[in-house]
């Protein structure tokens, strides 16, 4: 299978996670504003490899590193970001990831050369307490398993629909597994920062191909609606369970949210 | 042998870690069997790779497309007979069964879907073993995930 691509796939997670973890509100826009990038060239890339006859598959080898401070983790990006260099050819497609990685290795740097920016990271703590708030335990409890159950699915639903994506002809379902794909974007984006803050981030876990080589599109959407349906009720249970109105609000908004994904899908049947 | 086997109990430290970084997560290349649970209803499936040297279970590995109690259940069950031999396997497998009652409706069908992987895939090894070609072993589950929680 395609090694640049299980490279550039990690290479994503890697800036991804770092930016849930670190708490400056500048580095982690930044950082989340370079995973998209990396996002879009793991795109670019497997439309490539489909187009060259080669195909490439969503497996992992790397862990999330549970690093201590903010310059531990960019140092690390900095060794990750010029590994991958190594295996870049001379197309125009790499031409673009090379020099978009320059300026990333370059902003990355910069960062470095303020001490400032340093500070501790207290996403891997496992504290499990959600910033300011007193939840209770039962209600601290029934938000790290939501965590975790959404986080991974949220993942899970990009990778899916990203590899349907590049495999449609089909105009329509292009553009729903677009939108499908941005929504599970911002929800993976809103739950991870949601489980640094309580000290318990950790990377989904792989998928399984078995999961995203989809044989009956049908039968796959009609399940996908159905566990819609069962995050739309996870979101009202914690909502109901979690008096605290901030929260509340948030998971109403999800769960208004995955309604919307529920006519989308339908536009796939 | 496994008279103190664990099952997850709420959310304690243990099931944290379990659930942050899953053991024996992922595939075996060129296993000595592959076994599936699958819940056709859903969709959800566990799989099951296990690499065997004569009746010890020298790794084992899984992944699953399901909930996170399935997950910190296939973790811990892995994690307990991994290095050990078919025969514990068995034995453990049936305490796990024994225990069963105690969970939720769904914890239990999450539970048993693990299991029934795990029997899966020494069955699909038994067949190789035999000259069959099976590329793995399904089972299909009986009970659904969605069972209602106050069952």
């Amino acid at each position: 299978m395609n090694k640049l691509y299980q490279a550039k796939h990690e290479l994503w997670l890697d800036i991804l996670f770092a930016s849930f973890a670190i708490n400056d509100k500048q580095i982690k826009r930044d950082l989340y504003n370079f995973s998209t990038i990396e996002f879009r060239h793991m795109k670019w890339l497997g439309d490539k490899v489909l187009k060259d006859g080669d195909d490439y598959n969503y497996d992992r080898t790397k862990m999330l590193h549970k690093r201590e401070s903010v310059f531990d983790i960019l140092r690390y990006l900095i060794v990750e970001l010029k590994k991958i260099s190594a295996l870049y050819g001379e197309d125009i497609l790499n031409a673009r990831m090379i020099t978009d990685e320059d300026y990333m290795i370059h902003h990355i740097a910069a960062l470095l050369d303020n001490r400032a920016n340093d500070a501790q990271i207290t996403a891997f703590n496992m504290a499990r307490k959600y910033a300011d708030k007193n939840l209770p335990q039962e209600q601290t409890d029934a938000l790290t398993i939501f965590l975790f159950e959404e986080s991974y699915k949220e993942y899970e639903l990009i990778l899916v629909y990203a590899y349907m994506q590049a495999r449609t002809t089909n105009l329509t379902h292009f553009n729903v597994f677009q939108d499908l794909i941005d929504e599970s974007h911002f929800h993976l984006q809103s739950f991870g920062e949601m489980m640094a803050k309580m000290g318990i981030l950790a990377l989904p876990r792989e998928l399984h191909s078995m999961t995203y080589i989809v044989k009956d599109i049908e039968k796959f959407v009609i399940d996908g609606i159905a566990e819609e349906e069962g995050a739309k009720e996870m979101c009202k249970t914690l909502s109901d369970a979690i008096h605290d109105d901030e929260l509340k609000r948030f998971f109403d908004f999800v769960n208004y949210q995955e309604s919307y994904h529920i006519e989308l899908m339908k536009k796939l049947l | 042998m496994y008279e103190d086997v664990k099952m997850p109990e709420g959310m304690n430290p243990e099931v944290l870690e379990h659930l942050m970084a899953p053991k024996n997560y992922g595939k075996i290349e060129d296993p000595s069997g592959v076994g599936v649970a699958m819940d056709e209803q859903t969709g959800e499936y566990v799989i099951f790779y296990i690499q065997t040297d004569g009746e010890i279970i020298e790794d084992l590995k899984f992944a699953t497309n399901g909930c996170q109690d399935t997950v910190v259940v296939g973790s811990m069950f892995s994690a307990m007979v991994k290095g050990d031999n078919i025969q514990n396997g068995k034995k453990a497998l049936a305490k796990m069964e024994l225990k069963l009652g105690g969970l939720t409706p769904k914890q239990r069908v999450c539970t048993d879907m693990v299991l029934e992987a795990f029997v899966a895939s020494l069955i699909n090894r038994e067949h190789l073993l035999n000259g069959e070609n099976e590329e793995m072993h399904i089972i299909k589950m009986k009970e659904s995930c969605e069972v209602e929680e106050n069952e």
